[in-house]
């Protein structure tokens, strides 16, 4: 019978491939003999830490099964995860970048007291009335009305940007930046990008110079991929 | 160390956020530190007749819930040098998101640094009626001459009887109209006052700036020659413990028919 747990050097170091088909019970055997061997066979005077990537092919490990591996890993002193990855991802995760990666479109009222929160890009068609807020993880282009609060890069991401007409909102926030519109009516106009300058202060510029901007973006207008 | 009034009446839409923005205003104006605490959660408006609404950061659920301090939920009124500020209520949790103990802490949190707190209680006299009184020193009590909220304001009355605060509780009879009051067809301040058994702190005569004045986010008080602002002015005085003679109630409030008549000949 084949071993669970496989021993392979790569480019970047060790892996240890976890059979996918094997009883978990095998693999933290195997697992546990296969690092055994590797401690009497790699004993010298000067005895270096190796971290070890763990791929699990086309099984998803739980956190339970995760600690299982960490703790079989502690006892060997020198020996220690760097990370384990798999070929697999949950329905949840797939759709989080699913909805990271896809531009969608709210068409609504947000009402004063409601908050919308969206992951990805949003084009905003409806209308945010005073009190309203809007936040998104993505950029943001604006075609609708906006009278209250809206954020692009939910909650931290400075490089997003908001695009359009927001010189009626009570503030623009991008990542963690901030403006009260109050303050600063003059600089935004109705065709304005509102973007982080490279001094993290949020700052206006017109959709003309988007190039000039984030010449990131402007490249990839289309297929905008989330940080 | 600050004293803090609630400022309360039962009935809603007789004007506690309106007095609690424009008592808080005056107070400024006299050189006191103020700050407004707007515990109508769910449906805050102090934020929006201060003309702060678009200042708000966070809010007295997110100073409570520990995710932001104090100083960063207190928003500034930029027209008063460090005098004026607001805990804006939050919008998106309903009056059980607080609890009295929180509002207490908070409460006294603030108090050490302002002279007075002014607590901006919801209506009714549920949970969000006992979050506001429990943190306050003393109530103002704000009614007008209708019967409803005069009854309303009696059960009040009746209620921090029952959970007495430091101090008794203080009456402002607000939208008062002169001329109704003057034929007798709704109770009369005397009435009023007697009825309650509560001190006057004030009167404020009912005046269309009000509404002008909080549409665009500027108190009333800061009009200089406007009645209400007046009465407004008056309050703040007596919290400071000035004597003020009460306003009296004469015809140049509303001028009369005919003597806006006689007006439109001395123009001409």
């Amino acid at each position: 019978m084949q071993d669970a747990a496989v021993l392979k050097g790569t480019n970047d170091g060790y892996e240890i491939i976890l059979d996918d088909e094997a009883d978990l019970g095998d693999i933290y055997t195997s697992l546990r003999s296969l690092l055994e061997k590797l401690r009497t066979q790699t004993a010298s005077t000067h005895p270096q830490p190796i971290s070890f990537d763990i791929q699990t092919g086309l099984r998803l490990l739980s956190a339970g099964n995760r600690s299982e591996i960490e703790k079989i890993f502690s006892d060997f002193q020198l020996f220690s995860v760097h990370k384990i990855t798999s070929d697999v991802m949950t329905k949840e995760e797939s759709n989080r970048i699913l909805d990271q990666e896809t531009v969608h479109v709210v068409d609504r009222i947000i009402r004063n007291g409601q908050e919308v929160h969206v992951q990805g890009d949003v084009v905003f068609l409806g209308i945010i009335h005073e009190g309203g807020k809007l936040f998104v993880g993505g950029n943001i282009y604006v075609l609708g009305d906006v009278h209250g609060v809206i954020q692009a890069g939910f909650p931290d991401l400075e490089d997003k940007m908001i695009i359009g007409d927001v010189h009626n909102a009570q503030q623009v926030r991008i990542g963690e930046q901030y403006e009260i519109l109050d303050d600063t009516n003059q600089k935004i106009t109705e065709n304005s990008v509102v973007y982080v300058n490279d001094l993290h202060v949020l700052d206006y510029g017109k959709v003309e110079d988007l190039k000039q901007i984030n010449p990131k973006f402007f490249n990839q207008i289309g297929g905008v991929i989330n940080g | 160390m600050g004293k803090a009034y609630v400022i309360t009446s039962g009935k809603g839409g007789v004007g506690k956020t309106t007095s609690s923005a424009n008592i808080g205003t005056a107070l400024a104006m006299l050189g006191k530190k103020v700050c407004l605490m707007d515990l109508d959660i769910g449906l805050r408006n102090l934020d929006v007749v201060l003309g702060l609404d678009n200042r708000i950061m966070y809010d007295i659920v997110d100073v409570a819930s520990g995710r932001a301090s104090l100083g960063q939920a207190l928003v500034k009124d930029k027209r008063f040098d460090d005098l004026l500020y607001l805990l804006p209520a939050a919008q998106n949790t309903d009056k059980t998101a607080l609890t009295q103990d929180q509002v207490v802490q908070i409460v006294n949190e603030i108090k050490p640094d302002f002279d007075y707190v002014l607590i901006d209680c919801p209506a009714g006299i549920e949970q969000g009626f006992m979050n506001a009184i429990a943190g306050a020193d003393s109530a103002i009590i704000v009614t007008t001459p209708e019967i409803s909220a005069v009854r309303d304001a009696d059960r009040v009355v009746g209620l921090l009887e029952q959970h007495p605060l430091q101090e008794e509780p203080h009456l402002i009879i607000n939208r008062i109209r002169t001329h109704m009051m003057k034929d007798g067809s709704v109770m009369d301040v005397d009435e009023i006052t007697h009825h309650l058994g509560v001190e006057l702190l004030g009167i404020v005569f009912d005046d269309d700036a009000v509404i002008t004045t909080s549409n665009q986010g500027e108190p009333v008080v800061l009009q200089a020659d406007n009645p209400a602002g007046q009465g407004y002015r008056d309050i703040a005085r007596r919290l400071e413990g000035e004597s003020v003679p009460l306003m009296q109630m004469t015809d140049e409030v509303h001028p009369s028919f005919w003597k806006k008549i006689g007006n439109w000949f001395k123009k001409g």
